[in-house]
């Protein structure tokens, strides 16, 4: 298949004093100042509760700041326009816990579904997608190794294939940032590192900024180039996955490591070079 | 060891059947009921019973024509008012609906259309576009939006909001959020409802035709009128038939969907 391009923009984040006060007075999000670079592969860490959800829900507008600003790619979220919230939407995929597939349609409309912003509505309300926009899905299904499940019901895929689909939505955006809110969480420890690999393998190729919310330390140092520590919504940890110590993870979740805290890995299938 | 049985609230027993028996008792004196009037006018029941019996085999043929009317009325009636439904049970669920005013305006829409009576509606359209299996159409269409979207719309409430916020993150907008987001989980509800609608409305239009909207309650009312009660009898088994044939299939789908 050709080798088409499935970005054509530069993900740039930039958080300027930034806060999230909830309706309910809890705070989200305090005092953010942060930038991430083009092509970055940060990794959001922190307890339950820390504003990891938010930050993310941030970025594309599921969650409004109450304080200060969020730009991408030098533009300004929050001016209230739904039509300008569509447009960033557009460029920033963004893959969940729960997979959120439409259960009852085939791998193949969930992942168009990730076009639904690049064509016209009607098209995509009468299912006319236009050939340009099947092929992209083609390829993002190719993507992540499930082309042969096209045509299944996505209710009858496990776990690890639904986030696959998971992922080939987002990627059928061609974004320029994708957002994956703690992505295994709901997956067994062998297909949490086939997700986690294929996150860093598609971040590799495309240069797709992404930003994934882990609980699990372990991984966190495995997959992450750059590590943020959350905790009560305020940054309290930036820096390098190489570098970072158990010492930081104690401070960023404010209490001792427990055997919770990191995958269980003795498992491994086959040797398939789970990192290094 | 089993703690020994409370014993039961018999005053709240009593007060319940004394309040059902005394309201009852008090229905049937404002109705004007009388046991000893019943017992001596039940021979002119059984009178009719008599006359209505052997029902009219010779007359079934006729009634072909009307049944199809009647049948006829009730799809038209299920489809169009099953697909008017939708936006009507969308803009009434909370989760979706768009702002608070149309929510508002749509609930109240729906009560209105739900608490008055399929005869009326009958009445309503006779008037307007003339007596007639038209009339009738319309008056089902109308009912069947008022049994499908309550139903509907409190399922639209319960659905799972993870996936439409998951269409919405990629960039789309209200309408195809309900579409691919809210829509597909409560498909199943759905056919089920309309399912049941279209039972309601077999029945509804047997009776709509009693005051002039065609089909097959028409044709009994002038039979009835022309004291033809043998094939009043005719068409009240074939009306039974007809309602258990179609009740059975659908029950029978509506099985299968869970």
């Amino acid at each position: 298949m050709s080798e088409r391009p499935m970005t054509s923009r530069s993900g740039a984040i930039r958080f300027h004093d930034a806060g999230i006060v909830y309706p309910n007075g809890v705070v989200g999000m305090k005092d953010l100042d942060l930038e991430i670079q083009p092509g970055e592969f940060v990794v959001i860490v922190g307890s339950s509760g820390a504003g990891k959800s938010t930050l993310l829900r941030a970025i594309n507008g599921l969650n409004t700041l109450t304080s200060g600003r969020v730009e991408i790619n030098g533009e300004a979220l929050n001016t209230g326009s739904t039509r300008q919230l569509r447009r960033v939407r557009k460029n920033i995929g963004m893959i969940f816990q729960d997979f959120r597939l439409v259960k009852r349609l085939s791998v193949m409309s969930n992942v168009l579904i990730g076009r639904l912003a690049h064509v016209p509505a009607w098209r995509s309300m009468l299912g006319l997608w236009p050939r340009e926009d099947r092929e992209i899905a083609a390829d993002a299904l190719k993507r992540v190794g499930i082309t042969d499940k096209a045509w299944v019901k996505a209710s009858q895929l496990s776990g690890g294939q639904q986030q696959r689909v998971g992922i080939a939505r987002a990627l059928a955006q061609q974004p320029a940032i994708i957002l994956a809110d703690e992505p295994v969480a709901s997956l067994d420890p062998v297909t949490t590192h086939q997700i986690m690999r294929d996150l860093v393998r598609i971040n590799r190729e495309l240069g797709i900024t992404t930003l994934v919310n882990l609980h699990f330390l372990d991984l966190a140092r495995e997959y992450g180039d750059r590590i943020i520590g959350l905790r009560f919504g305020e940054l309290v940890y930036d820096g390098s996955a190489r570098t970072v110590t158990d010492e930081d993870f104690r401070d960023i979740y404010g209490r001792d490591l427990t055997a919770d805290d990191v995958v269980e890995d003795e498992a491994v299938e086959g040797g398939e070079g789970g990192g290094e | 060891m089993i703690p020994a049985r409370p014993s039961p609230n018999w005053p709240l027993w009593i007060g319940v059947v004394g309040f059902l028996a005394a309201m009852t008792v008090w229905s049937a004196y404002g109705i004007g009921f009388s046991a000893s009037e019943l017992a001596c006018n039940i021979a002119g029941g059984t009178r009719l019973l008599e006359e209505s019996w052997p029902p009219d085999f010779g007359f079934l043929p006729r009634l072909a024509g009307p049944m199809m009317e009647t049948v006829y009325i009730a799809i038209i009636g299920t489809v169009v008012g099953g697909i008017l439904a939708i936006p009507v049970a969308v803009l009434a669920a909370r989760n979706l609906t768009p702002n608070r005013p149309t929510w508002f305006v749509d609930r109240n829409f729906m009560n209105i259309l739900r608490t008055l009576p399929d005869l009326f509606w009958a009445m309503l359209f006779a008037t307007a576009v003339g007596f007639g299996p038209v009339a009738g159409a319309l008056a089902l269409t109308v009912f069947t939006v008022a049994v499908i979207s309550k139903l509907y719309s409190e399922s639209l409430e319960s659905i799972d909001m993870g996936l439409p916020e998951a269409i919405r993150a990629a960039g789309g907008n209200w309408l195809q959020m309900i579409q691919f987001g809210a829509l597909p989980q409560a498909m199943q509800q759905y056919v089920s409802y309309a399912l049941y609608a279209f039972e309601l409305n077999i029945r509804a239009s047997v009776v709509l035709g009693l005051v002039g909207a065609g089909g097959i309650g028409m044709i009994l009312e002038t039979q009835r009128a022309n004291f033809e009660y043998e094939r009043v009898t005719m068409i009240i088994l074939a009306v039974l038939v007809a309602v258990l044939i179609i009740e059975e299939i659908s029950e029978s789908i509506r099985k299968r969907l869970t």
